[in-house]
């Protein structure tokens, strides 16, 4: 999606539109076919998406195992739906928006337990999202590749601190790639509000950062 | 003034893409302004962080379990439509021995009360046997009874006070009534019935004709007969009452 904003910008626009139209067609190819029963369709629809979506839900709930489960569920989901799938919509926005919400109910269902991460020491006394302690590791590292995965390990962090509302449009922008328009179809709100929040997220971010900044 | 194209020239910072070029008039302020210079570098270093997450991989038995999870659904789903058209079946069935025995009951209530009305309904019956009429000699009268627009009677005895009965209680119409009890008989010879007479409807009920008879071991049979209309009649003057029909 990057590349498709930057050639965008560069007026290639129609040529790549329609490179991204086939590719949406072709999904839903794959979901007529798996409508009609055709299995190896559906195999393959699962091929496409099952990292991307688990590797989403993952940077949402910061838990792997339960992101590997909720992608499934995404996938289960869209199979029993297959039948009332309405082709106004790319594919993956489809998919992207079954796993946000997945991902959201599985964080409101945590909030309810009040479940705190391991990672997290402090809670908001305002009723907030967990505060993470994230202090930088003062020791002199050894390794230009430690460095960046401590800085990784702490912004993977950072993020699982977000509020709900902020942490999917910034993870579907900075991380997954996304243009603002699809992020904006995603979560089913207008597009100056995921600009917002995805302006008021990276401001938390260096905030919690700003040690590694 | 300044601290307005600052809040503009760093929303416009956001928005961009990374590694994408400003414009000259942003360019411009980030060469003059320091803070907004920090704001840039920060910025990008932070998504280049952010960027370098990358994406996680599902694990390899990600399809298997899939498979499994849905085959798993299928049959639940299936089994449960077991469950529902099995209970769907108990209600049915209970439902069915309910009406079963809601329609027994109503028989087995009602039964008694039948044979009782019959009963009730014969006894004046059965202590007035049915005489035969003798054409030509005169016909002893019940001094209660009244003769239904001066027809004379030629049924049984024993059904005429039910149909009296049922048309006096279920017929609403006037009826055209004469009573002879007070007079007596007269006879006819047959021979007066020939000769001018006067027309006038005669007004008979519309219900059928029942009969209910019980032979004494509390079996009870109805007989019922059909409504007969004799439309409008001639009636001989100076005519005995009880002639038979066939003289009119």
């Amino acid at each position: 999606m990057n590349t498709l904003t930057t050639i965008d910008e560069l007026g290639f626009a129609p040529a790549l539109q329609q490179d991204v139209l086939e590719d949406t067609t072709s999904d839903h190819a794959l979901l007529e076919a798996t409508r009609t029963g055709d299995q190896d369709a559906f195999a393959e629809l699962v091929s496409r998406y099952r990292n991307q979506i688990t590797s989403f839900i993952y940077r949402m709930t910061n838990d792997y195992d339960g992101a590997v489960d909720l992608a499934q569920e995404t996938f289960v989901r869209v199979y029993r739906a297959a039948d009332r799938y309405q082709r106004s919509y790319a594919f993956s926005t489809y998919i992207y928006r079954i796993a946000t919400n997945l991902a959201i109910s599985e964080l409101r269902k945590r909030k309810r337990r009040k479940l705190v991460s391991l990672t997290g020491f402090f809670q908001q006394t305002d009723g907030g999202e967990a505060q993470e302690l994230n202090p930088p590791d003062a020791r002199p590292l050894q390794d230009s590749e430690l460095v960046d995965t401590e800085r990784r390990n702490a912004v993977q962090r950072a993020i699982a601190t977000l509020p709900e509302k902020y942490r999917a449009p910034l993870i579907l922008r900075d991380v997954d790639g996304r243009s603002y328009d699809e992020i904006a179809k995603i979560l089913e709100t207008s597009e100056g509000t995921v600009k917002s929040r995805i302006s008021r997220a990276r401001g938390f971010l260096r905030e919690k950062m700003r040690a590694y900044l | 003034m300044r601290k307005n194209n600052c809040e503009l020239i760093r929303r416009e910072l956001d928005e961009l893409m990374l590694d994408e070029a400003c414009s000259s008039s942003m360019a411009d302020h980030l060469r003059n302004c320091a803070g907004c210079r920090e704001f840039q570098e920060k910025q990008t270093k932070l998504r280049r962080i952010v960027g370098s997450l990358g994406t996680v991989a599902a694990p390899p038995d990600f399809d298997f379990r899939l498979r499994a999870r849905l085959a798993n659904e299928s049959s639940s789903a299936v089994s449960q439509f077991g469950y529902w058209s099995r209970r769907a079946f108990a209600v049915a069935a209970l439902l069915l021995v309910f009406a079963t025995g809601a329609v027994l009951v109503r028989n087995v209530l009602e039964k008694p009360a039948t044979v009782v009305d019959v009963v009730t309904k014969q006894e004046p019956t059965m202590h007035q046997p049915a005489k035969p009429v003798e054409t030509g000699a005169p016909v002893p009268m019940d001094p209660n009874r009244k003769l239904v627009a001066g027809i004379p009677d030629k049924r049984p005895q024993s059904s005429r006070p039910e149909r009296s009965v049922s048309a006096g209680s279920r017929n609403k119409r006037p009826l055209v009534a004469a009573d002879f009890s007070s007079e007596r008989a007269e006879v006819i010879n047959g021979m007066e019935a020939v000769g001018t007479s006067a027309a006038f409807p005669i007004d008979a009920s519309l219900e059928p004709f029942k009969v209910s008879l019980d032979d004494g071991r509390g079996n009870a049979r109805t007989i019922s007969v059909p409504t007969i209309s004799f439309g409008s009649q001639r009636i001989v003057q100076n005519a005995n009452q009880f002639a038979p029909k066939r003289v009119w």
